[in-house]
């Protein structure tokens, strides 16, 4: 085995910041010692990164096992995959897209399986149409709220409408992300809203 | 305020949400130390497609092998199947 002896400790993943040296530098060290077999330097960098990682996930999945496992996944995959990263961009960036892909891969095995969460129309209507009301509204139930809602819509659709939305990323990183053109964002993105649209005003319930 | 704008805003709202705190290089060193594959590398890579390369070769030509040796065997076998009494 690559990684021999594991030594694991519970450190804080801010413990991993070292003062006065950029991450990307830091994480080169860490992903060459990685390659070279050393448990140690890929607890770092999970450490390090663990937290982005998560909070990507987390709109893929709100079930806290469920997302602890795709967070182990991302970590995994990306082990394995560690001789294709060429360090041209950050570290964090290549994560993000793996943890999209294994979050969208999640979606689609759900939406096969016809797990969706059962979602009222009722509870997007009892929000009051004033800007007030909504703002005042807790975030985790405004983002549970939207989570259940976008699962009404096929993974795909999901998917560019939690980045460009949810998330509030442009077209140019929206397809970064999702490794799909720009026109190809643009165009999902038209489709998604029109089904988003009539999925809340009750005349789209054939979606899935 | 139309269902985009309400939509919009509770976009906003859920970005300030707090995510659970997670810690996997636990679990994700003990995968990775637990009979999980190493990534291969360029070479190791070069090695496996050889191998499936030779493979499907090898596969077949040892059946084309096995039939003509079977084929071959027939005269032989009456030869020795003749003298087996002498055996």
């Amino acid at each position: 085995m690559l990684l021999g002896v594991v030594s694991c400790s519970a450190a804080d993943p801010l413990d991993a910041d070292v003062p006065g040296v950029e991450p990307d530098v830091v994480d080169a060290e860490d992903i060459r010692l990685t390659r070279q077999g050393d448990p140690d330097a890929y607890r770092r960098l999970i450490e390090r990164h663990q937290v982005h990682v998560a909070k990507i996930l987390w709109r893929f999945s709100r079930d806290r096992s469920v997302h602890e496992e795709l967070v182990q996944d991302v970590f995994v995959e990306a082990y394995l995959s560690l001789n294709t990263f060429r360090g041209n961009a950050p570290l964090s960036h290549w994560l993000a897209r793996i943890a999209t892909r294994v979050g969208y891969r999640y979606w689609k095995e759900k939406a096969r399986q016809k797990e969706a969460e059962a979602f009222s129309l009722a509870e997007w209507d009892q929000i009051a149409d004033d800007r007030n009301t909504v703002e005042q509204l807790d975030a985790n139930q405004a983002a549970s709220l939207l989570h259940r809602l976008l699962e009404q819509l096929p993974p795909r659709d999901r998917l560019v409408l939690m980045l460009r939305y949810l998330e509030g990323y442009d077209v140019a990183e929206t397809a970064r992300r999702t490794g799909w053109t720009k026109t190809m964002v643009k165009v999902q993105a038209l489709r998604a809203r029109e089904k988003l649209r009539k999925l809340v005003e009750r005349s789209g319930m054939e979606l899935i | 305020m139309n269902w985009e704008e309400k939509f919009m805003l509770l976009a906003a709202r859920a970005r300030a949400e707090e995510i659970p705190h997670v810690n996997v290089a636990p679990e994700v060193l003990t995968l990775l130390t637990s009979g999980r594959p190493e990534p291969l590398t360029v070479a190791e890579n070069l090695w496996m497609w050889l191998a499936a390369g030779a493979s499907a070769v090898a596969v077949p030509a040892a059946v084309v092998a096995v039939s003509a040796y079977n084929a071959s065997m027939g005269p032989l076998r009456e030869i020795v199947n003749s003298i087996s009494w002498a055996m």
